[in-house]
């Protein structure tokens, strides 16, 4: 998979990348400023690009700004945000229209080495990667209603992989459980929520992310 | 003493001139000249001549005035030596009828230079010397060479003694010079220069000079129609000419009743001691000043003694009028402390007494209402340093995060990245691989605290993505369910962002501590220039800003950005706080 990396700090940008490669990836290019990314999904025509939230000259939201432009002029180019702090708020604005060939994850996570390729080959692939803090953060809140209750533990941690935006396939694989198996919690899952059933992995993570924050 | 003697000569002087202009009216055997408004009643020759001396003494005893009334009196004096021209003596005859004219010229001298005795402007200068020259010069080139036919209605006068020549043509064209063309032309420079003084005035100068400046204008306007109409028609002439006898007895009178006014203005000081007296603190003490001394202008400027300035009464800064402007200040002192200072229409200096009177009058009220402005002046102080020692804190909360995010923790995290990098390479050995693992993960545990660190300090998500982002992280962290809703578009202000963002979080640890609530509600709306918040609950109520010191943090903080904050918490009834903030 080619991938460029768009970060301002030079020590991250070539830590991302060299981890990167580490893990099989090809690395086309190294942005320090957004401008410079798009620049380069332009010429390189990447399967992901990975760009910072925070770039100069402002330091708030430029990364954000490139990632949305990327994603209009270039619908076939996955985007993963990456950032120091992860914000639900963000999140569900960044993932609002389209969650397909998108991520947003802590910065930190690269260092879950594993974790992290999956979550790159996920948006490269054209699916969703949602930071696990974001997910167990929205599954940890107070509600009104008493839905999340009425769902098995079990039922809970495949929810939670349906939010970060894991296929089937890939929570069958996590959970050692056969993908049979998780489709009926799955379908378990939206029955007893009330959340419409889909089975398109990135339509999946905006109607839970939806149902997460009502 | 002396002027007192001058007066007491003075009026024996006016006795014997008027005694005398009398009996020689009384006596004429001849019609005579009749001068403008001078009929030859003995009853206006009187009235007018003692009335202009009269009311001239008054003003001459005032130094203010003094030249005004020496002005005055002349014009008495000079009204009398006319009635020479009623003489059957050749010689007094014919004084008379060159002095005649006199009077008006140094009526015209008074009037212009009303009320200080001094003609002000070079144009009011050439205006008079231009008359007196007519009245004077002008009038003896006449009496030169007109012989007694040749003055209108003095068929039966005594014989001019100081004919040089008769030559009717000549005196006719002289008379046309000194009348229809010099006189109008001085008469009518003097009406509109009265009518220009009249519309620069202010309106305690109005108040002043009206009396005497509408009666004199219309005895000016009253020769200027005399002057026209009487060559044509005589009678006509004759009626005006009576007229302008009675407008001439009205200027004297027009001046007493200034000084009457005056008088008044001093006991209206009286009404003010009344109406100051009834309260410690007037609610209206500038109108009331303002009313005392006719000056709808007036203005009052509290002294602050902790860096000797002036302020009005709301505490904001009031800089004095500099000396010989259009407006003036005099100062109010109380119990030897200089207390206020009084800026007012600088007409009002010609009367220091009533300013003075007035300014005494109001001492006491002054003084209590300067210890109020002060309190305001110094109100607005505290208030400002308050919002720029906020403003000040946020700004190094936020330098702060950003120095940790853009230092330590890109440091760290690069460290952590170094570090998986090793383990990597380390793949051949899984024991030095677990030890670099086990330092990675404390590593990580660092970063993890470092942000919670940051983010308390200063959450970056405000700063960089605005106030909706950022309370929708607040609101999920919430141990009580909370419904959000947030209608502002775009991005506030900075610190309107931070007030509210701390407010929904200190209300929400508030609610899940104390409240024992079973939901929340935060909104935040804009209408217009107000961002309001409010964020309700369904506890027990009973919170209280005097008690709880997180509620009086959060007043604080509002009130340090000029906003409104209000608790609503009866024991029972859940507990509201709203605030609304100016996003200015």
């Amino acid at each position: 998979m080619r991938l460029i990396v768009a970060d301002d700090s030079l020590l991250l940008r070539e830590g991302i990348s060299r981890l990167l490669v580490e893990a099989g990836f090809q690395v086309v290019g190294l942005a320090a400023t957004a401008e410079e990314a798009l620049r380069q999904v332009a010429q390189q025509e990447p399967d992901v690009a990975i760009v910072d939230i925070k770039m100069p000259p402002t330091h708030t939201d430029e990364g954000l700004r490139a990632a949305r432009e990327i994603r209009t002029r270039h619908p076939g180019v996955g985007v993963l945000v990456l950032s120091q702090y992860v914000e639900l708020g963000l999140a569900a604005r960044l993932l609002a229209e389209n969650a397909a060939g998108l991520g947003y994850l802590l910065k930190d996570r690269i260092t879950d080495l594993g974790e992290f390729a999956a979550a790159v080959r996920r948006v490269g692939a054209g699916g969703s990667a949602l930071d696990p803090a974001i997910v167990s953060q929205l599954l940890a809140r107070r509600r009104e209603d008493s839905a999340l209750d009425r769902i098995t533990a079990r039922e809970r941690e495949v929810l939670a992989l349906m939010a970060e935006g894991y296929s089937n396939q890939a929570i069958a694989d996590r959970l050692v459980i056969t993908v049979r198996a998780v489709e009926k919690h799955v379908t378990s899952i939206f029955d007893r929520l009330g959340v419409p059933a889909t089975t398109d992995s990135h339509r999946r993570v905006l109607a839970v992310l939806a149902f997460l924050r009502s | 003493m002396s002027r007192r003697v001058d007066a007491v000569l003075v009026v024996a002087g006016a006795l014997v001139a008027g005694g005398l202009a009398v009996a020689l009216t009384a006596t004429s055997d001849h019609e005579g000249l009749r001068v403008v408004g001078h009929p030859q009643s003995p009853v206006f020759v009187l009235l007018i001549g003692w009335s202009f001396i009269g009311s001239g003494l008054v003003a001459w005893r005032d130094p203010r005035s003094g030249r005004f009334g020496a002005l005055m009196m002349a014009v008495g004096f000079a009204w009398f030596a006319a009635s020479l021209e009623a003489s059957g003596d050749p010689l007094l005859f014919s004084i008379g009828r060159v002095i005649a004219p006199l009077w008006i010229g140094i009526f015209l001298h008074a009037l212009l230079s009303f009320p200080t005795g001094r003609l002000e402007s070079a144009a009011a200068r050439w205006v008079v010397g231009a008359y007196y020259l007519d009245v004077t010069v002008i009038q003896l080139a006449w009496v030169l060479f007109a012989d007694v036919e040749g003055f209108p209605g003095c068929e039966e006068c005594p014989a001019n003694l100081f004919l040089v020549a008769d030559n009717p043509a000549l005196a006719r064209a002289i008379l046309i010079v000194e009348q229809p063309v010099v006189g109008v032309l001085a008469l009518g420079s003097a009406l509109v220069l009265l009518v220009l003084r009249w519309r620069a005035a202010t309106a305690p100068l109005r108040r002043a000079l009206a009396p005497v400046l509408t009666s004199g204008g219309i005895c000016v306007l009253i020769l200027l129609v005399t002057i026209l109409v009487e060559p044509f028609s005589p009678a006509t002439g004759r009626v005006v000419g009576w007229l302008g006898g009675v407008a001439f007895t009205a200027v004297p009178l027009a001046f007493l009743t200034g000084l009457l006014l005056r008088r008044l203005d001093r006991s209206s000081v009286g009404d003010l001691v009344v109406e100051l007296g009834e309260t410690a603190a007037p609610p209206d003490l500038r109108g009331a000043l303002s009313r005392a001394l006719h000056d709808p202008s007036l203005q009052i400027a509290y002294w602050l003694a902790h860096n000797d300035s002036y302020v009005d009464s709301d505490g904001r800064p009031i800089v004095l009028p500099p000396a010989g402007g259009a407006s003036a200040s005099t100062m109010v002192e109380h119990g030897g402390r200089r207390v206020a200072a009084v800026v007012h229409d600088a007409s009002l200096l010609q009367d220091p007494g009533l300013i003075r009177a007035v300014c005494a009058a109001a001492g006491l009220a002054l003084a209590n209402a300067r210890l109020q402005a002060e309190l305001r002046a110094r109100l607005d102080d505290l208030r400002e340093s308050r919002t720029r020692i906020v403003e000040a804190g946020q700004a190094e909360r936020r330098r702060l995060e950003r120095d940790l995010h853009d230092g330590a923790q890109q440091r760290l995290l690069s460290v952590a990245l170094g570090l998986r990098l090793v383990e990597v390479r380390l793949a051949g050995h899984p024991a030095e691989a677990d030890h670099v693992a086990r330092w990675r993960s404390e590593l990580e545990r660092s970063l993890e605290e470092l942000r919670e660190v940051a983010h308390g300090i200063h959450p970056a998500v405000l700063t960089d993505h605005g106030l909706a982002v950022a309370l929708e992280t607040v609101v999920a962290r919430s141990a009580v369910p909370v419904r959000l809703s947030v209608d502002a578009d775009g991005r506030l202000p900075e610190a309107v962002e931070a007030t509210a963002y701390y407010l929904v979080s200190e209300a929400l640890t508030n609610t899940a501590k104390h409240a024992r609530a079973a939901k929340a509600t935060v909104q935040v709306v804009r209408r217009g220039e107000l961002l309001l918040v409010e964020v309700t609950d369904d506890g027990i109520g009973g919170a209280d800003i005097a008690r709880g010191s997180g509620l009086r943090g959060l007043a604080d903080r509002v009130a340090a950005v000029e906003g409104r904050f209000t608790v609503t918490s009866p024991a029972g009834g859940g507990t509201s706080i709203k605030a609304e903030i100016p996003c200015v």
